[in-house]
């Protein structure tokens, strides 16, 4: 279930990818404008924070919920969160103070999560490892890396994902262990920060682990800018998907010629609909 | 009534008897298996003892029997000769009896000589199982069940029947001795019975329980439990004063059986009481009777235990790849023969192997008798006992479980620092018996010696990505290291109370060590401790552990720490187990002056960790 979530996740990212793209292939010289980013309107946080310093069990339960509702437009009172999570809550109050530290989205949060992301309570390291994908930072890395080694498997999926939404680089060769050990989670990271040795190798995992899990990591690395993956990388793996043959690469070729924008890369496309061709009537 | 009959061969034969039986009135007088008799302290037996001086019984003959596939009965000589095969139904196990097998089944009982397999006789038994026999070269006596009694049935070498005598006495295993017949029966008495006249000429009580007579290496022996032997000293027997000799007593896996009864019928294939058996064999003409290298021998599976004749300590084990299903000690060692149809011999010292051979084919079961056949010396002492008891413990066989327990309770006992790595390999393989990991944690907590491999072992942890998926025995290890008080252990210490893998019961007893050695060093990770878990202790074991890193605070900083102490211990979110231990630490430790937060400061119930948190 969680698997089928994952994927689904990353198909809705892939679209989003699929977009940005356009742009990307049809301007080499002129690459992807963002989105515009409206920042939230920055809140009085001190009344919330006066809650957190009270030491009183239901005021702190009251400055959190204060906080929350802020979201990140209260990111100045990250610092004193992680100081009341740091000095030590009930389980309730510490996986409140937790999420309250991810809905701020402020990496001053991180080095304190990145503790709880080791406590003894399963469900207080799961609070603490999505938080820390919000609340970014080297810690929230560092911390994310070193959960993939987590007997939970909930924690290591949610790392994993973690390190894809951080653009963890330096993180892929432990997603590639990751993946190897039934991470499946570390395919579609891989597909989102590989490089072009990096997405060969998970090329190179078709035919040895589940089709859906490398593919997670395959489509989101096709739909990458080709400032950040290449053309000949993209080829190299639409290639391998050829070779493969089998009715449910065609099928997932011919999705991706689908989603193909009118502005892909004549070479891309062409690749996409040989492949296509190539593998109709594969084996189921 | 009578109680027994003795039928003669022969009508003349019969009735002579007869009158005999019924002319039984002198209760010091020998009537066959009779119950009447009064003790003749020792006189009959030592009778029978002085005509059969200088009559040995004969050489038997070195020699494995095999049961394999359907009916067939494989004769593998331990000494030179070839191997030979033969085919018979069977009932019971072949019986190696002398210089022949006795094999029964399909309602006849037959002898083949040991040496060829050639079927010498047979003779019907209208379905009685065989449950003994014996032989000297001329004579063999069988013991056939009958159930609430037995039928004893003398048989000459041409097959014919010299006696017959039924009983309703159960009688146990017999042995011939230049053709005087001894019968042991009623778990206390051997009958010596001329095969002659039918006679018993001869009666000792043992005060053993007795159901078997058995020569060997060219002694006659009874016994079940421990070995008599037939000696110018077993006219005292009823008085105790027979050479006797039995193997000390000591905790052994199972519930192993010197020799098997007597009395019992013993199935053509092996079964679970073939799997663990003691071995040992008697040291022969020697005075005093003892037994022989000194050492005996327990099997368990496909573990063999050395033991020490006299007090029984361990002296080697030996790990084979195969179940032993049969075996014989010998002199000088043991031979064994396991499922596949390998024969070894194990020198007495060292347990190690000196000689192999095959039965060329899987077994159902086997005997084993040797007679002068001595297991040769093992070139080479093998490993060391510390060695061989890991070799045996780390075999992954939920079968072999309780010997392991008893190995991993020997190797506690060891000085050998390889002892402590041994201990620690098993409390951290998730693939160890989890029985055998308890013992393992609590032998380890007790160690002395192998603080290097204790180290080593803190240094590791729980990693799924590296494939290492049980965190080292952590509480065992912080207790002996703490009792060594070993400087280098603090920072690994530390470093495990953080890990949440560990069991709660090991970040207890890190704690605790902690309390004891930690320093100055390991302040930061004992603060975030004790901020993380005093409120969100999972349960009474870490709430404990919270307490005791206050303990370690308050001994390494007391200054710096008391007034976040006190703070936890006033406030509500504290866990009330931390709660009260903090209040028991703070009551133990009065406040010294100069340790007070200065006026208007407002103690925190937590320290911050040793967080980067931006400002």
């Amino acid at each position: 279930m969680r698997a089928t979530t994952s994927l689904h996740t990353c198909r809705r990212v892939a679209l989003a990818l699929l977009l940005s793209w356009a742009g990307a292939t049809s301007a080499a010289a002129q690459p992807a404008k963002p989105p515009a980013f409206k920042p939230a309107p920055k809140v009085d946080v001190s009344p919330a924070v006066q809650k957190l310093k009270s030491g009183d069990e239901g005021q702190i339960r009251a400055g959190l919920d204060d906080l929350r509702i802020a979201g990140a437009a209260a990111a100045a009172a990250a610092p004193a969160v992680a100081d009341v999570l740091a000095r030590g809550l009930t389980e309730p109050l510490a996986l409140q103070a937790i999420e309250t530290l991810g809905d701020l989205e402020s990496s001053d949060g991180s080095a304190i999560l990145a503790q709880y992301a080791s406590h003894r309570t399963v469900t207080v390291r799961r609070a603490a490892i999505k938080a820390l994908t919000r609340t970014k930072g080297a810690a929230a890395a560092s911390a994310l890396r070193k959960a993939l080694g987590d007997a939970d498997a909930q924690v290591r999926g949610n790392a994993a994902s973690g390190l894809g939404a951080l653009k963890a680089k330096d993180a892929v060769p432990d997603l590639f262990v990751a993946l190897d050990h039934k991470v499946n989670e570390a395919a579609a990271s891989i597909g989102q920060l590989c490089n072009a040795e990096q997405c060969e190798q998970l090329a190179g995992k078709l035919g040895k682990l589940p089709f859906d899990v490398v593919m997670s990591g395959l489509e989101l690395m096709l739909f990458r800018p080709s400032s950040e993956v290449s053309e000949d990388a993209k080829i190299k793996v639409l290639g391998r998907l050829r070779e493969l043959g089998t009715g449910e690469a065609h099928r997932f070729l011919k999705d991706v010629e689908r989603r193909l924008v009118k502005e892909a890369s004549p070479r891309i496309r062409q690749a996409v609909e040989q492949a296509v061709k190539a593998t109709a009537g594969g084996s189921q | 009534m009578k109680t027994v009959t003795i039928r003669i061969l022969g009508a003349a034969a019969l009735i002579a008897s007869a009158l005999s039986q019924g002319c039984a009135s002198d209760p010091s007088r020998l009537n066959t298996f009779s119950t009447d008799w009064l003790d003749d302290s020792g006189r009959s037996i030592a009778e029978v003892q002085t005509r059969l001086r200088g009559a040995r019984p004969s050489a038997n003959t070195d020699l494995v029997v095999s049961v394999a596939g359907n009916d067939k009965i494989i004769g593998t000589p331990l000494g030179g000769g070839a191997q030979w095969t033969a085919k018979h139904a069977l009932d019971v196990r072949p019986i190696i009896a002398g210089g022949v097998v006795v094999v029964s089944g399909g309602n006849e009982v037959a002898a083949l000589d040991a040496t060829s397999g050639k079927k010498l006789w047979a003779r019907p038994t209208g379905g009685l199982p065989l449950v003994g026999a014996g032989d000297d070269g001329n004579l063999t006596a069988l013991s056939l069940s009958r159930g609430a009694g037995s039928t004893l049935l003398i048989v000459g070498r041409d097959g014919s029947v010299k006696r017959q005598i039924e009983t309703d006495k159960t009688l146990g295993d017999p042995e011939v001795v230049g053709g005087v017949v001894f019968v042991p029966w009623a778990n206390q008495y051997v009958s010596a019975i001329d095969a002659a006249s039918g006679d018993e000429i001869g009666r000792v009580t043992i005060r053993d329980k007795v159901s078997r007579a058995l020569t060997i290496g060219g002694t006659l022996y009874f016994g079940e439990l421990a070995f008599i032997r037939f000696d110018d000293k077993i006219s005292q027997s009823s008085r105790g004063g027979a050479s006797r000799v039995a193997l000390p007593s000591r905790e052994l896996p199972g519930t192993p059986r010197l020799l098997v009864p007597g009395t019992e019928k013993v199935p053509p294939a092996a079964n679970a009481r073939d799997r663990d058996r003691l071995f040992g064999r008697p040291s022969g003409e020697a005075t005093p009777l003892a037994i022989d290298s000194g050492r005996f021998y327990a099997s368990y599976y496909r573990l063999i235990l050395g033991l020490e004749a006299q007090r029984g300590n361990l002296t080697w084990v030996h790990t084979h790849p195969h179940d032993f299903i049969g075996g014989e000690a010998v002199t000088g060692g043991l031979v064994l023969c396991d499922e596949e149809g390998k024969i070894v011999a194990l020198d007495a010292q060292t347990g190690q192997v000196s000689m192999e051979k095959s039965v060329g084919e899987p077994i159902k079961s086997c005997v084993v008798q040797a007679d002068t056949f001595q297991a040769p010396k093992a070139a080479t002492p093998g490993p060391s006992l510390s060695q061989q008891i890991t070799d045996a413990v780390t075999v992954r066989e939920a079968t072999l479980a309780t010997a392991q327990r008893l190995l991993l309770r020997e190797l506690a006992t060891l000085e050998d620092e390889s002892a402590t790595k041994t201990l620690i390999d098993i409390a951290s393989d998730p693939r160890s018996v989890p029985v055998l990991v308890a013992d393992a944690r609590a032998a380890l907590a007790t160690r002395k010696n192998g603080a290097g491999y204790m180290l080593a072992a803190l240094g590791k942890h729980y990693d799924f990505l590296h494939d290492v998926l049980r965190s080292p025995p952590v509480g065992p290890i912080a207790a002996a290291l703490a009792a060594m008080k070993d400087p280098k252990a603090p920072p690994l210490l530390a470093a495990q109370l953080l890990d949440p893998q560990i069991t709660d019961d090991d970040v207890k007893q890190a704690a605790a060590a902690l309390a004891l050695i930690g320093t100055e060093k390991e302040m930061p990770q004992l603060k975030q401790f004790f901020a993380m878990y005093r409120g969100t202790a999972p349960s009474d074991e870490v709430a404990v552990a919270a307490g005791s890193v206050a303990e370690a605070m308050l001994r390494i900083d007391p200054k710096g720490s008391r007034p976040i102490v006190e703070a936890a211990a006033k406030d509500s979110m504290t866990v009330p187990v931390t709660r009260a231990r903090l209040e028991a630490l703070l009551a133990a430790t009065p406040e010294k002056g100069g340790d007070k937060p200065a006026a208007g400061e407002k103690p925190s119930a937590g320290d911050k960790p040793a967080t980067k948190t931006k400002k």
